[in-house]
C-alpha cells in the first residue's frame, strides 16, 4: 500500500511539469507579448525604449530554454512575480482572496452532499415512481443549464421578487446561500443520479439478500450496509468534480460579486495579467493533481480491495 | 470496518465544514449592517455599483486606481465645464507673453481632508513627483514640456513650458495624473508611483469605510473648502457583472448606475420601459468613426472613399445596432467640444450616387453583378475591430452587407485587443474605426493623433494631398495664444478632413445614467471623466 502511494505522489510531479511546460509555451507563442500586456495594464506609452527595458527586465530576451527554467525555479519557490496590474506580489493577493473561495466551495460541498444523498437514495427505494421521475427530471436540469443562468434566475426570483435573500455581496450567512445552491446544483444532479444507481447495484448484491432473509429490517440494511458502501464512488467523484467546481466558482464569484479568486482570474484576464494567471493555473493543477491523488487514497481506505487489485494485477 | 470508518470521517468532515461556514459567516455579520437601502439613514445615502474594487487611489496613477475614486478625493487646479475651463483649486492664473509661463493664484482658505493647508508648495510637490515617472505620463501632451516648476509663495504656482502649448491648461483639469495629495499622503521618498500611504486630497469627499473587493464609503470632507455634498454617504459596491448590477437595482439595493461600460444598451432600455426609473441619455462625449487608410491605392481615391461613405444607410445602421442610443453623427468631432463647432454637410445614404461614383473611379461591375473590378483588381478591402466589442462587430456586420449592394467586398477581421494595437500602430489595415477621447481631452488629441504617428489616425492620412498643410495648421494651432487664430486653424483642419472622407463619422457615444425616483439633481458631467456626485441630493 506505501508503494502504490508514493508511486501515485510522485506521479504528480511530471504532471505539473507538463502544464507549467504547457502554459509557457502557450504563453510565447500566443498573441499577447507579455512586455506590451505590463504597458497596457500599467498604462505606459508602449515606445520601442520602454518596450526593449521591460523585456530585458521580465527576461524575455534571454534563450527560451534558460527562461523556462528561471520560471520553473520561481515556481518551486511560490514566487509568481508581482501583478502588471497592481505591482503586488501576485502570492499575497491570491491568499487574501483564497479564503473566500474556500468559504464558497466548501458551503456548495457540503449543500451538495447534504442534498444529494438523501435525493439519491429516495430516487433509488421509489425506483420508476413519480418521485424518482421528479429527481430524475431535476438532476437533468441541474446538469445542463448553464451555471450563470441559474444564478440569475435564482437572484431575480428569490432576491428581487421575493425579497428573501440579498442580491450580491458577501458578509451574513444569508448572502452564502443563493452562490452555494448556484454553484452546488450540478454536484447535486450528478451526485443524486450517481447515488441512485449504486444504492440500486448493492441492493441486488447477496449479501442484502441474506440480510432481508434473516429478517433485517430494510431501513437498517439500506441505512447500515448499502449506503455505507454506496456512498464511496461519491467522494472519488469529488476528486475529480473539485476542477469543474473551480471553474464554476470562477463563473459564480462573478455573478454574485464575490470576492474570491475566481474573481481576481478573470480581472487578470481581461488585463492580461500573466504572472495571475500563471499562478492560478499552476494552483488549479495542484488543487485538481492533489485531489484526486487524495480522492483515489480515500477510496483505497474505504475498500482496500483496489490495491489489492492493484497488486495482483502488477503480479 | 473500513467502511464505517470512512463514514465517521465524512461527518467529522461535514461537521467541521458547517462549523467553519457559520463561523465564517457570523464573525463579518456584524461588519455588514451598514449596508444599502434597509438603513435607517438610507434616506442621505447614495448607494452606487462599480465594477471593481477602486484601488489604491494613487491620484499619480492609473489603473487599479479608479477614476470614481480619484474624481472624488482630489481635485484639478482648473476645472473644465461646459467647454470651458474654471476656476478649481487655482482661483485665476495668467500666461506669458510667448504662452511658456503660467502662474496661478492658489486658493488660500482650501484645505486637505486631514486639515492641512493646501499651498503652493504642496502644488509644486505633486507635479514634481509626477514629473519623477515622465515615462508613465507621455500621452498627456504637457508633462514631457514642464521646463520647470516653481512656488513662489504660498500661494503663486509657475509652472513654465520648453515651448507654447494651448492644451496644457486641459492638461491640467483631466483627473489624472496632475492632482493633489497631502503631504501626510506622501511615501518617505516622496515617490508616488510605488504607491502613497494614504489618500489625502481637497475633494468634497473622503474615504471613510472600505472593504478590499467588496464596497468602499465616501463621506463629505469636514474641510472641504466649496459647496458642501447633500448626501452624508456615499457606498460604492463592487459589483463586477453587469446583469447583476441590474438585479440589484430593480430590488433597492442600489439608487444609481452610472458610469461608462456599466450598463448594457438592453438592460438600459429594459429599466427604461418599466417607467418606474429615471433613465437618462448625455450629450455627446465622444464620435464613433471609421478611418479610411488612403495608404491603400483604392481607398487613395476620393471617389471611392466618398462612395463608401454614401453607400450605407448611416442612421439605420446606428439606430439597429445601438437601439438608437447613440446618435447618427455628421460630425469627426461632438460639435460642442471647444473649437469643434464647424458647419458640415450631412452625407445623405445614396447608393445610385455611391454606384456613379464609384463608376467614374474606374471601378467597373463586372456583367452579372458581384465585385467591381479595374485593371485586374477586384474591389475587397478589410476592416479591421476589436472582437471584444459587440457594438463594432455588429457595425462591421451592417458595412459588409450595405457595401455589398454597391459592388464592394469586405472582409471584416475581429482580432485580439494586443493585435489590434500592434496593426494600429504599425498601420497594417484598411480600415478600422476610431473613438475620439471626449472632453476634456478634445480636440488637442485628436489633432495630436492627425499629427503624430502610431496613433492610427496620422500614417492613413499620409496619402491625402493636404496632408503637410493639415500638420502645419494644427502645430499653429497648438501653439498659439490667440484663441481665435485657433478657431479658425482648427475649424480649417476639421473641414477639410470632413471633405476628404477619410475618417468618416458614424455616431455620437453618450453617457447613460439610470436611478430611482428619490435621487435628484442628478447632472452628467462636462469632463467624461469625473462623477457627478457632489452635487446630488436624495428626497
Amino acid at each position: 500500500m506505501g508503494v502504490y502511494i508514493g508511486k501515485r505522489v510522485l506521479a504528480i510531479i511530471p504532471i505539473i511539469l507538463f502544464s507549467s511546460l504547457l502554459m509557457f509555451v502557450m504563453i510565447r507563442v500566443g498573441p499577447v507579448d507579455p512586455a506590451e500586456a505590463y504597458l497596457a495594464a500599467a498604462h505606459i506609452q508602449p515606445d520601442d525604449e520602454v518596450l526593449a527595458a521591460k523585456r530585458h527586465e521580465f527576461g524575455l530576451d534571454q534563450p527560451l530554454l534558460t527562461q523556462y527554467v528561471q520560471s520553473l525555479g520561481r515556481l518551486l519557490r511560490l514566487d509568481f512575480g508581482h501583478s502588471y496590474l497592481s505591482n503586488m506580489p501576485v502570492w499575497g493577493e491570491v491568499a487574501q482572496k483564497l479564503p473566500a473561495t474556500l468559504q464558497l466551495a466548501s458551503a456548495s460541498i457540503v449543500l451538495a452532499l447534504v442534498v444529494s444523498i438523501p435525493l439519491g437514495v429516495l430516487a433509488a427505494i421509489y425506483k420508476n415512481r413519480l418521485l424518482d421521475h421528479v429527481i430524475r427530471v431535476f438532476a437533468y436540469i441541474g446538469a445542463c443549464v448553464p451555471v450563470f443562468w441559474i444564478g440569475y434566475l435564482l437572484m431575480f426570483f428569490i432576491s428581487v421578487k421575493l425579497e428573501w435573500l440579498p442580491v450580491e455581496g458577501r458578509g451574513s450567512v444569508q448572502h452564502l446561500i443563493l452562490p452555494s445552491i448556484t454553484l452546488a446544483l450540478w454536484l447535486i444532479a450528478i451526485y443524486a443520479r450517481l447515488l441512485r444507481t449504486t444504492v440500486l447495484e448493492e441492493l441486488k448484491e447477496a449479501y442484502v439478500r441474506y440480510a432481508r432473509a434473516r429478517g433485517i429490517k430494510e431501513r437498517v440494511i439500506l441505512y447500515k450496509y448499502v449506503l455505507r458502501i454506496a456512498i464511496a464512488p461519491l467522494i472519488t467523484g469529488l476528486g475529480i468534480n473539485l476542477g469543474k467546481l473551480l471553474t464554476g466558482a470562477i463563473i459564480v464569484e462573478q455573478v454574485f460579486s464575490w470576492p474570491g479568486f475566481g474573481r481576481y482570474f478573470i480581472e487578470a484576464i481581461i488585463n492580461r495579467d500573466i504572472p495571475v494567471i500563471q499562478c492560478y493555473v499552476m494552483l488549479s493543477v495542484c488543487v485538481i493533481a492533489g485531489s484526486n491523488l487524495i480522492a483515489d487514497l480515500l477510496q483505497l481506505f474505504l475498500d482496500p480491495r483496489i490495491a489489492r487489485k492493484g497488486r495482483a494485477s502488477q503480479g | 470496518m473500513f467502511a464505517s470508518k470512512g463514514k465517521r470521517l465524512l461527518q467529522g468532515l461535514l461537521v467541521l465544514l458547517v462549523i467553519s461556514m457559520v463561523a465564517a459567516g457570523c464573525s463579518s455579520n456584524t461588519t455588514e449592517k451598514s449596508s444599502a437601502a434597509g438603513d435607517a439613514q438610507a434616506a442621505k445615502t447614495l448607494t452606487m455599483a462599480w465594477p471593481r474594487d477602486i484601488g489604491p487611489m494613487n491620484p499619480h496613477l492609473y489603473n487599479p486606481s479608479q477614476l470614481l475614486a480619484q474624481s472624488m478625493i482630489y481635485e484639478p487646479l482648473v476645472s473644465y465645464q461646459d467647454g470651458k475651463l474654471v476656476p478649481a483649486l487655482a482661483e485665476s492664473w495668467t500666461l506669458s507673453q510667448d504662452g511658456k509661463v503660467y502662474t496661478f493664484k492658489i486658493r488660500s482658505n482650501v484645505k486637505f481632508s486631514d486639515g492641512t493647508a493646501f499651498t503652493a508648495q504642496l502644488v509644486k510637490k505633486n507635479i514634481d513627483a509626477v514629473l519623477h515617472n515622465k515615462k508613465l505620463h507621455t500621452w498627456l501632451g504637457m508633462i514631457p514640456l514642464i521646463e520647470k516648476t516653481e512656488a513662489v509663495d504660498d500661494t503663486t504656482f509657475r509652472l513654465t513650458l520648453t515651448e507654447s502649448y494651448y492644451p496644457a491648461l486641459y492638461d491640467l483639469a483631466v483627473v489624472r495624473p496632475v492632482r493633489f495629495l497631502g503631504e501626510a499622503g506622501f511615501p518617505e521618498d516622496g515617490d508616488t508611483s510605488k504607491g502613497i500611504r494614504s489618500p489625502i486630497g481637497t475633494g468634497p469627499w473622503v474615504l471613510s469605510e472600505y472593504k478590499k473587493d467588496e464596497s468602499a464609503t465616501f463621506t463629505p470632507n469636514p474641510y472641504y473648502w466649496g459647496e458642501k455634498p447633500k448626501v452624508d454617504k456615499v457606498v460604492v459596491k463592487v459589483i463586477p457583472d453587469a446583469e447583476t448590477r441590474v438585479l440589484s437595482f430593480e430590488k433597492g439595493d442600489l439608487d444609481l448606475i452610472y458610469g461608462e461600460g456599466l450598463i448594457s444598451y438592453d438592460a438600459y432600455k429594459e429599466l427604461e420601459s418599466t417607467g418606474k426609473y429615471v433613465t437618462k441619455l448625455s450629450e455627446p462625449i465622444a464620435t464613433r468613426n471609421l478611418v479610411l487608410n488612403t495608404m491603400n491605392a483604392k481607398l487613395a481615391d476620393l471617389k471611392v472613399r466618398q462612395a463608401l461613405s454614401m453607400g450605407f444607410n448611416k442612421e439605420a445602421m446606428v439606430e439597429g445596432v445601438t437601439l438608437g442610443l447613440e446618435e447618427k453623427a455628421d460630425n469627426i468631432l461632438p460639435p460642442n467640444l471647444p473649437y469643434a463647432n464647424i458647419k458640415v454637410s450631412p452625407v445623405k445614404y445614396d447608393v445610385e450616387q455611391a454606384n456613379a461614383l464609384l463608376n467614374e473611379a474606374g471601378w467597373k461591375l463586372p456583367s452579372g453583378g458581384g465585385v467591381r473590378e479595374k485593371d485586374g483588381q477586384k474591389l475587397e478591402l478589410e476592416l479591421m475591430y476589436d472582437k471584444a466589442d459587440l457594438t463594432m462587430k455588429s457595425m462591421a456586420e451592417t458595412l459588409q452587407a450595405e457595401w455589398a449592394g454597391i459592388g464592394v467586398n469586405l472582409k471584416i477581421t475581429g482580432v485580439e485587443l494586443t493585435v489590434y494595437i500592434q496593426r494600429r500602430k504599425a498601420n497594417e489595415f484598411d480600415m478600422n474605426f476610431y473613438s475620439t477621447f471626449g472632453a476634456p481631452y478634445d480636440p488637442h488629441s485628436f489633432m495630436t493623433a492627425v499629427v503624430q504617428p502610431g496613433y492610427g489616425v496620422s500614417d492613413t492620412l499620409a496619402a491625402l494631398p493636404m496632408k503637410a498643410e493639415i500638420d502645419k495648421k494644427i502645430k499653429e494651432g497648438m501653439a498659439t495664444t490667440d484663441d481665435k487664430a485657433r478657431t479658425g486653424l482648427f475649424g480649417s483642419v476639421l473641414t477639410t478632413l470632413q471633405e476628404q472622407s477619410s475618417i468618416l463619422p458614424i455616431s455620437y457615444i453618450k453617457q447613460m445614467a439610470v436611478y430611482r425616483d428619490n435621487v435628484a439633481e442628478f447632472k452628467f458631467p462636462s469632463n467624461r471623466d469625473e462623477y457627478p456626485l457632489h452635487g446630488i441630493e436624495k428626497k
